[in-house]
């Protein structure tokens, strides 16, 4: 039977470079769809010959979006070389920084490059489908979004000096303390922020309500799911042990240790992708599919931490009785629940007699051969492990990152969109941007390095199984 | 009739200076707030004209001179900053950014780097050159320091604050042109020497983000090269 092919490349409106392949039969059927990440960017073999401390500063450079992610997971990967833990304040300021760099993600990812498809509508015009669409329709939501955006940045800024590529966490704590002048200046953002979340969740819900049928049917294939939890099982970013959720809800691991990492990942190259397939092992690769993000958990999670987040929470909960959602299109609305819940968590450590203290840092040195690190990052659970010499010179680098963790589900989910939407002969742009915005869902950050809106050029053309183009579309 | 009898004029960028003679042109443009790009240059150590930025056009004199070893002459002109300065300047940063795997970014030394400054005074926005991308070997044996040879622009003042000021001479130089390497006593790794005090100096001497602390990281690194200068000057002083 004769095959065709529809590309999408590139993917728009994600952090990266990535294409779509869906092969379709003769009756115009879609009978595969593919998710290829082509690019290739070699961290772990160059840093091999580094110093062990140099990868906090080495590896937030994978990322302009998580960079604070990076570096968290690994100056806890260089503490556990050097067997030191960080300071009380030191703790409170990551944190924050922390805080900061998931506000600015989650505003990215949901009021820059996911609202048009919700405000402006999945088939308006493709050249106002952006910020800037949402900018001239409803520039009070365009302005809190990139002012949301503002103050996640200010956090590592005003601690640091930096928005982006951080520097100061160090291992033993922070290069840097906050100042009272500085702490103030940024409580005041609380109520606005605040504010800005809650009418990004009336959107949210808003669309949920009016695509009842479109939501709970938007790729909602199970998978097992992967997050960090606190002692009691609460939803935790920066610091705490895993926990592995089967698609029932029932807890395979708990409070495991982020060393043990190795025990229950594995990982799988495939030859249409750069990005590797992780499973959970005890499952094997067929049915070991697991998601991270804001998504998986929420899903892990007992409770919250704060008491907005957490009424959120419990509404998010008996969407499905208890049990784990599964539809992606839930991402979007478990990532303004993180962020509820961050900017609550943000005034808190404001508020910290300890946050303005100046000792913030334990020193140490090279004691141990082997680091393992981890932290949530807006994307999911991040590892970074380090092996090094005696001397502390690096002899192996793993990063786990959080996309490649969803990799394998985003595949699936792409597959499921595209049978659902994408039909027949005659191929509207609108189809593939629900197949695109499947992959949006993940919120993927795959070079992770943002581009400009509007400049990217989106080209899709079905061939026939010879290669022969049948069809073209060209989005500018 | 020169009414000064131990001074000389000499005229630096039409500007008529008396200055003592046995001074360089370097020493003589610095006391008079005329600046001049150095890199191998340290104040406490012996010049040696290694890094060439630092030329300059002498009237009569056909080529170029390093401005730290040529020393001034009665009614000398010089000029140091002509298109033709300029541009040598700016090749030689060039080149000093192509023959390693200078990373700003990532680097150490990031905000307190000689080379970094160096870029941004001759407004180093793009290499014209192509890059050796060298494979170079990171010393990390020391207990307390690290050698990264990637980011080292043969100044050799860890050579010479070595030698001069702490007397041990672990560094020095081996092989040439672009392979030229600082070695550790007869090229062992630096944690094996038996020259090496552990004292610090070329860490402070060194302009780039070769030699470092191993218990800090970016933003951490503090480096006082004016120190050597205030050793030397103190050994002198009769107590």
């Amino acid at each position: 039977m004769d095959k065709r092919r529809i590309f999408i490349s590139p993917v728009t409106r994600i952090e990266g470079h990535a294409n779509i392949t869906i092969e379709m039969d003769d009756n115009g059927n879609v009978s595969d769809a593919l998710f290829h990440v082509n690019e290739f960017r070699g961290f772990e073999k160059f840093c091999e010959g580094r110093m062990y401390t140099e990868m906090p500063t080495i590896t937030p450079r994978i990322c302009g979006i998580c960079p604070t992610s990076h570096t968290l997971a690994s100056v806890k990967a260089c503490e556990m070389i050097q067997g030191i833990q960080p300071t009380y304040t030191a703790n409170l300021l990551r944190r924050l920084m922390h805080i900061g760099q998931n506000l600015s993600s989650h505003a990215l990812s949901f009021f820059h490059l996911s609202s048009p498809d919700f405000l402006l509508g999945y088939d308006s015009d493709p050249a106002k489908r952006n910020i800037l669409g949402i900018a001239e329709k409803y520039p009070d939501i365009a302005l809190r979004g990139i002012r949301l955006r503002k103050f996640g940045q200010e956090l590592s800024e005003r601690i640091t000096g930096k928005k982006i590529h951080i520097m100061g966490i160090v291992p033993g704590g922070m290069a840097y303390p906050l100042t009272e002048d500085n702490r103030k200046a940024l409580l005041a953002w609380i109520p606005e922020a605040i504010e800005t979340v809650q009418a990004g969740m009336s959107i949210i819900k808003k669309f949920h309500e009016e695509n009842a049928e479109m939501v709970a049917s938007f790729a909602t294939s199970p998978t097992l799911y992967l997050g960090t939890v606190g002692p009691d099982g609460e939803h935790e970013l920066y610091d705490g042990k895993l926990r592995f959720m089967d698609t029932d809800g029932t807890i395979l691991q708990d409070q495991l240790l982020p060393r043990q990492y190795l025990e229950f990942i594995a990982e799988r190259s495939v030859n249409w992708s750069y990005l590797k397939y992780p499973y959970y092992k005890p499952f094997g690769f067929d049915k070991g599919f697991y998601r991270v993000g804001p998504l998986a958990r929420l899903n892990v999670a007992s409770r919250m931490r704060t008491a907005l987040a957490q009424r959120e929470f419990e509404q998010f909960k008996q969407m499905n009785n208890g049990k784990p959602v599964h539809g992606a299109f839930y991402f979007h609305y478990t990532r303004l629940i993180e962020a509820l819940s961050d900017v609550e968590d943000a005034e808190r450590i404001l508020n910290d007699p300890q946050v303005t203290s100046t000792h913030i840092q334990h020193h140490g040195r090279w004691n141990y051969e082997e680091g393992i690190g981890s932290s949530e990052a807006p994307r999911g659970t991040l590892f970074h492990h380090y092996k090094t010499d005696e001397t502390g010179k690096l002899k192996m680098v793993n990063l786990l990152i959080a996309t490649g963790q969803n990799n394998p589900s985003m595949n699936r989910s792409v597959l499921e969109v595209a049978k659902q939407y994408v039909k027949g002969d005659d191929i509207k742009e609108g189809m593939l941007n629900r197949v695109e915005s499947t992959i949006r869902c993940y919120d993927p950050c795959l070079s992770c390095s943002t581009h400009a809106i509007g400049q990217m050029p989106m080209v899709i053309e079905v061939k026939d199984k010879k290669g022969v183009l049948l069809k073209r579309l060209e989005r500018n | 009739m020169n009414c000064y009898m131990n001074t000389i004029s000499i005229i630096i960028d039409d500007q008529k200076l008396e200055t003592d003679p046995g001074k360089t042109i370097l020493e003589v443009c610095r006391e008079n707030g005329i600046d001049i790009l150095t890199m191998c240059h340290l104040k406490g150590v012996l010049d040696i004209g290694a890094c060439r930025l630092c030329l300059v056009e002498i009237e009569g004199v056909n080529k170029l001179l390093s401005a730290c070893t040529t020393k001034v002459a009665a009614n000398m002109i010089v000029r140091t900053n002509t298109d033709r300065i300029k541009k040598y300047q700016r090749i030689t940063t060039e080149l000093f950014f192509a023959e390693r795997n200078h990373v700003c970014a990532v680097c150490v030394a990031n905000g307190k780097c000689e080379l970094q400054d160096l870029g941004y005074k001759v407004g180093l926005d793009h290499i014209r050159y192509p890059h050796l991308f060298p494979q170079c070997e990171v010393d990390t044996s020391h207990p307390w320091y690290v050698m990264d040879h990637n980011r080292c622009i043969m100044c050799t003042r860890c050579v010479r604050v070595c030698n001069e000021v702490e007397g041990a001479h672990n560094w020095d130089v081996m092989n040439r042109g672009h392979q030229v390497r600082i070695i550790s006593d007869f090229n062992s790794p630096w944690g094996e020497s038996e020259t090496c005090t552990s004292c610090g100096k070329c860490l402070h001497a060194c302009p780039t983000g070769a030699i470092w602390p191993k218990a800090i990281v970016q933003g951490q690194l503090q480096k006082n090269p004016g120190m050597i200068n205030e050793l030397v000057e103190k050994r002198k002083m009769k107590l």
